[in-house]
């Protein structure tokens, strides 16, 4: 699957997750990446607001 | 592979019907277990349904049961059943694996609430069953057990990650089982290997005791030969939990109330564009949901046609959710102890260790969009009808391992917008393994949807074939 996300740039997003890989490891994890950035760029659509809330919203009774 | 049933049952009894034998003490809850023990030890050999039998367990529990029934104080329709349970259920004092290496050795001080309220009903524990590791990877062949195999053709996959709970039903080795569904773990290891998974509300039954997938995906459901054994055991685990935050608290309804009253003046909206043209089913698949329509229509029902967002927006919404929430559970065994995990299971989930927050935001608000839309879609209707799977199992050493990124599955939407689905039976295909349709329903209109599926199992003779094991 085509990757956007160049070696270099992955090799960064693998440094701040703190994983240890062997190189075998990165390679499957960015040649998988592109499946990733497909689903990345669906859920970005259609652009929002800055209201449209989250499903997800905080519920303070609901701790009662 | 053939043991004869024991006096009073039919071959293969299904939880209606051993219930009502044992209600008239034709049938004996100690003789049931045994031969499902029996038929455990020759046939589980063949199918690796199970990861432990828990032999002494289940004789116990059943002579308790038969206690019960010569004393005429029977608990309910669930009394003297054997059951298993997925093996991400906790049992107290019973090994409990995630079918993963991580958890080898876990062996839990509680029951699961679920657990806790089938055996209070009275059922009888055979055991742990198989799953994909952890509900997510698979099918593994690096992990300590190996990967349950379909009871029709064991060559074939079960799906998951309900795997072992569907192939020992299939194989007629428990009545019922439990199974999870995060993004479709009931409702696809049922389609294909051919039984009854509903996944109900999300809500409806607690998860408080069942090892997470992901918290705002995951489901808690049983599975079983009919859908009216589905509704038995649902009315056992449902209900209120306040161990679980996100337990419903609305009342339980009899969930049986329905069986038996056909579909006339129902409508049933089809989705055709996710089976015709999203995810293109088998020639199979599309009979039986084209079947299953013109069936409904000439039981009085009416037919239309549903049209929400394209699958794919679904499948990435729920996907991205679903890896991000299960990352976020297992990070620290990602960072520390990566090599434990099997391949499936560390690769499809690792790639969430490279999202940011931001991604996981932005999915939760597409997803407020996609509940608005069904919403407002099925507002027209009682029930819609799609695929729940898109074909017949394929052979188990040739699932792609990332297949379930280059397609999207038929079962996520439902998970994404919390909604009740079931997968029945709708037939046989290639080879003769079966092939299936799914009905969905309003967020707790469980009852609603028993009686659609039940009417249609009733019309039907799928349920009149079993494996040939």
């Amino acid at each position: 699957m085509p990757t956007k996300t160049t070696r270099v740039d992955f090799d960064a997003l693998v440094r701040r997750a703190g994983l240890t890989l062997t190189e075998d490891q990165i390679a499957t994890f960015h040649g998988a990446f592109g499946y990733i950035e497909t689903m990345l760029e669906n859920i970005r659509r259609p652009v929002r607001g800055r209201e449209a809330e989250p499903a997800l919203t905080f519920d303070p009774e609901g701790f009662q | 592979m053939n043991i004869s049933a024991p006096a009073g049952a039919t071959a293969f009894p299904t939880i209606a019907s051993a219930s009502a034998d044992i209600a008239a003490k034709k049938l004996s809850p100690v003789e049931l277990t045994t031969h499902l023990l029996a038929r455990i030890k020759t046939v589980d050999p063949v199918i690796n349904a199970f990861l432990l039998v828990t032999e002494e367990r289940a004789l116990a529990d059943a002579k308790a049961a038969e206690a019960r029934m010569m004393a005429g104080t029977r608990i309910g329709p669930l009394d003297g059943i054997p059951i298993a349970h997925k093996d991400i259920y906790n049992t107290a004092g019973i090994r409990t694996t995630a079918h993963s290496r991580q958890l080898e050795h876990n062996v839990p001080a509680a029951d699961a609430t679920s657990v806790a309220k089938l055996a209070a009903a009275g059922t009888i524990m055979l055991g742990k069953l198989a799953t994909h590791e952890f509900a997510f990877g698979g099918p593994s062949f690096d992990l300590p057990w190996p990967p349950a195999r379909n009871p029709w053709n064991p060559l074939h996959f079960t799906a998951g990650s309900s795997s072992g709970t569907g192939a020992a039903i299939a194989a007629g080795l428990i009545l019922g089982g439990t199974g999870s569904d995060t993004g479709g773990s009931i409702r696809g290891p049922a389609a294909l290997c051919g039984i009854a998974g509903i996944k109900p509300t999300y809500g409806r039954i607690s998860r408080a005791g069942i090892l997470p997938l992901a918290y705002t995906l995951d489901h808690s459901g049983p599975m079983a030969w009919t859908v009216q054994d589905c509704a038995l055991m649902l009315q056992a685990m449902a209900g209120y939990d306040k161990a679980d935050p996100a337990a419903s608290t609305k009342p339980v309804p009899d969930f049986s109330a329905t069986l038996g009253n056909g579909v006339k003046g129902l409508k049933i909206g089809v989705i055709r564009h996710f089976h015709e043209t999203d995810n293109p089913v088998s020639p199979a698949t599309l009979k039986g949901i084209n079947d299953a329509a013109d069936l409904f229509r000439s039981m009085g029902a009416e037919i239309q046609e549903i049209t929400l967002s394209p699958m794919q927006d679904y499948g990435a919404c729920g996907f991205l959710i679903m890896i991000q929430e299960a990352y976020a559970l297992h990070e620290k065994w990602m960072q520390n102890s990566f090599e434990k995990y099997g391949e499936l299971l560390r690769d499809r989930m690792g790639l969430a260790a490279f999202l940011t927050g931001a991604d996981y935001m932005q999915a939760i608000r597409k997803r407020r969009e996609l509940c608005l839309e069904m919403a407002a879609a099925i507002a027209g209707v009682d029930i819609f009808l799609t695929a729940s799977q898109p074909m017949e199992a394929p052979l188990i050493d040739a699932v792609p391992k990332w297949a379930a990124f280059e397609k999207p599955n038929f079962t996520m939407p439902f998970n994404v917008t919390g909604y009740p689905a079931i997968s029945i039976c709708s037939g046989y295909g290639t080879g003769g393994l079966p092939v299936s349709i799914q009905l969905i329903a309003k967020p707790f209109e469980e009852t609603k949807l028993f009686g659609v599926a039940d009417a249609y199992e009733k019309a039907t003779d799928w349920r009149s074939q079993r494996p040939a094991l």
